[in-house]
């Protein structure tokens, strides 16, 4: 532990480390001179007499990384000094740090736990779940897990999904650019997140659009710009806000049918049977449930001629119009 | 959890730490190789772990670091017997909370798995997401997962990876063809709603990829499986290359680009122009490729060769005949 060891010789995480136990050992708080010229990793960088503003850069770096991994990094204002940067005060407060005494979970809920972690293959959600599992871990109950050979696995492919779950975490108003189902022309929306939801496999953001009002559903992946972070903060939804979106999209899905006519033993007969709430009148008549206009059109035409929409005509159109886009595009 | 071993970032060192030290705290003597094999980490990035914990502590009152202000470490037991034994611990009296995300991302975890038949007991599973919320430092951030509808296949696949055997079922592949498959499960995978068995194909004596809805008439078996997913390397991507597939130029929306992700092989030569993206895909023939390129009506189009062109173009148009 010697003063002198040169500052790169730190590595980040014991100085994370390092300020994670110092501030869990205070009860009344450390100011920032304190922490930068005591504690491991920043001490060996500190100057006495000079300026230490990369130093203190590094520090509002740090608590934000802690912060993010669920610390409670909490800032304290000295008793008459309020508005005095220098005198603000930090700490981790134990009892909102510790995971709570009664909190414990069996082996089979760990094997679950496990399972559900490795739900998430791909995207930010894998490190959050890794996160998590090395907590869950930490309370020693042992599983004696199969391989996990059959351990289902969800892919989040919408590049918006990583953003918008971080506006919403920090209830941060986000813009980006939305292409309406049906609509030529993207428009700019603003929105307050409420919740990512995936509904029948399609990842949508439940939001209160902050330009027209009330609350919308906005499909991951036709938002087609990158999503903007605003600094303006809301205040945080109630989460009976997110029951009641999967409740209306599961009622429009219900309301919303199109009958079709569809070759028998094809593709199409075979999957379209399987979805959700499919009617069959006979061995080519299906009746269908769906969500959203266009992106069902869409799949219909991609089944070529194993599919006749029959009615609504809207549909009807639609998927013709489709097919000859298609074929025009390859002719 | 034999499964991938890949450094840890700072973040996740720093987990890694405030975890690992509440579980040496409640075992006296462990070890090296138990916490590894508990943790799913490598030996040396347990010892690692252990050597920082024993130099780590807290300013103390002298913010110098003293002896006592140091956790500490039974050296010689480290070093020479590798096991683990806390002499001396500061600050850390018991596990961290989950983080926000952390108990989201699990929760969400767990609506999707209880979609599967064998996780039916949904109270109980309401009760571990109450538990994740309340062991979490905030709110967990709002993010749901609908239980998709899964039919009798899932069941039935479970059944013959508990039993080690073989399942046999009907298939009707992407050319329209039906085929009776015999093959050792692996593992499912989901992408968007639709539900994909990773197998051991008898038949083509190969890792392949079924399609759930694709599948009839399935049957478990008394033939013992002969490879497990021990014994396979899945490739990452859904879809297995082969050296007969075929590559094919198209042009897309770079909106849309992300959809095909599956499709486009490692080192594909793509070129952007006024948002659109001209890359390959790969595919196995033509049959796939036609439903795939008419389900993105006006989003992508196929620019070579001439005969795929032409099989898409036929497809689309003898849909458009229908209607005719």
């Amino acid at each position: 532990m010697s003063a002198t060891s040169a500052a790169s010789r730190v590595p980040v995480e014991e100085r994370l480390f390092s300020l994670v136990l110092a501030l869990l050992a205070t009860d009344t708080g450390l100011t920032k001179n304190e922490i930068l010229s005591t504690v491991q990793g920043y001490r060996q960088r500190f100057s006495t007499s000079g300026d230490n503003a990369n130093l203190e850069r590094q520090f509002e770096r740090d608590k934000d990384d802690i912060r993010d991994l669920g610390v409670p990094l909490e800032t304290l204002e000295s008793p008459g000094q309020v508005g005095n940067n220098q005198s603000l005060r930090y700490r981790i407060p134990r009892g909102d740090y510790e995971l709570p005494a009664d909190i414990a979970f069996s082996p089979e809920e760990t094997t679950l736990l496990n399972l559900a972690a490795m739900v998430w293959r791909e995207g930010s959600l894998s490190g959050e779940s890794r996160r998590a599992i090395l907590k869950l871990r930490s309370l020693g109950v042992t599983t004696d897990d199969p391989v996990l050979g059959y351990a289902p696995r969800l892919r989040v492919r919408d590049a918006a999904f990583d953003p918008l779950n971080t506006a919403l975490e920090k209830n941060v108003i986000v813009r980006f650019n939305y292409l309406k189902p049906g609509e030529q022309e993207a428009r700019l929306r603003t929105v307050a997140p409420i919740a990512l939801i995936q509904h029948q496999g399609r990842w949508l953001l439940h939001a209160e659009d902050q330009d027209a009002g009330g609350t919308r559903n906005f499909l991951l992946r036709r938002i087609v710009t990158p999503v903007t972070t605003t600094n303006t903060k809301y205040p945080a939804f109630d989460q009976s806000a997110t029951k009641a979106a999967l409740d209306e999209l599961e009622a429009i899905w219900d309301e919303r049918t199109t009958t079709v006519e569809v070759e028998p033993g094809s593709d199409a007969s075979t999957r379209l049977e399987k979805r959700k709430g499919t009617v069959r009148h006979d061995e080519t008549s299906l009746t269908l449930h769906y969500s959203d206009f266009d992106l069902f059109a869409d799949e219909l035409a991609g089944y070529g001629p194993e599919v006749l929409v029959i009615s609504p005509p809207e549909m009807r159109a639609a998927v013709r119009s489709r097919l000859a886009r298609t074929a025009a595009d390859h002719g | 959890m034999a499964e991938k071993r890949q450094p840890l970032q700072a973040q996740d060192k720093l987990t890694f730490l405030l975890s690992l030290v509440p579980f040496l705290m409640d075992h006296d003597r462990i070890s090296v190789s138990e916490v590894a094999d508990h943790f799913g980490m490598s030996p040396e990035q347990i010892r690692d772990a252990v050597r920082l914990i024993g130099v780590s502590g807290i300013p103390g009152e002298t913010a110098q670091y003293q002896h006592e202000d140091l956790f500490d470490i039974s050296w010689d037991d480290l070093e020479e017997n590798d096991q683990i034994v806390l002499t001396h611990r500061v600050a850390i009296d018991d596990s961290p909370r989950f983080s926000a995300r952390e108990a989201a991302a699990l929760i969400a975890g767990l609506q999707y798995l209880s979609a599967l038949p064998e996780h039916a007991d949904r109270a109980a599973i309401a009760t571990l997401m109450a538990k994740l919320s309340r062991g979490a430092s905030a709110a967990p951030s709002q993010l749901m997962v609908e239980a998709t509808e899964t039919d009798d296949t899932l069941a039935l696949i479970r059944d013959s990876v508990d039993a080690g055997v073989q399942l046999e079922f009907d298939y009707l592949n992407s050319r329209g063809e039906h085929e009776r498959r015999r093959v050792d499960p692996l593992r499912i995978e989901s992408l968007d709603a639709d539900w994909y068995l990773r197998a051991w194909c008898h038949l083509r004596e190969a890792v392949r990829t079924f399609r759930l809805d694709r599948i009839s008439h399935p049957r478990v078996t008394t033939e013992p499986i002969t490879h497990g997913a021990d014994d396979v390397k899945l490739p990452d991507t859904l879809f297995e290359g082969s050296a007969d597939d075929l590559i094919v130029t198209i042009d897309v929306a770079a909106a849309a680009a992300p959809l095909l992700a599956d499709y486009i092989p490692d080192g594909a030569i793509t070129v952007e122009h006024d948002g659109r993206l001209r890359t390959s895909v790969r595919v196995s023939h033509y049959h796939g490729l036609k439903r795939l390129i008419s389900g993105m009506p006006g989003v992508a189009v196929v620019l070579d060769p001439p005969d795929a062109r032409k099989v898409v173009a036929d497809w689309a148009a003898a849909g458009f005949a229908r209607y005719t």
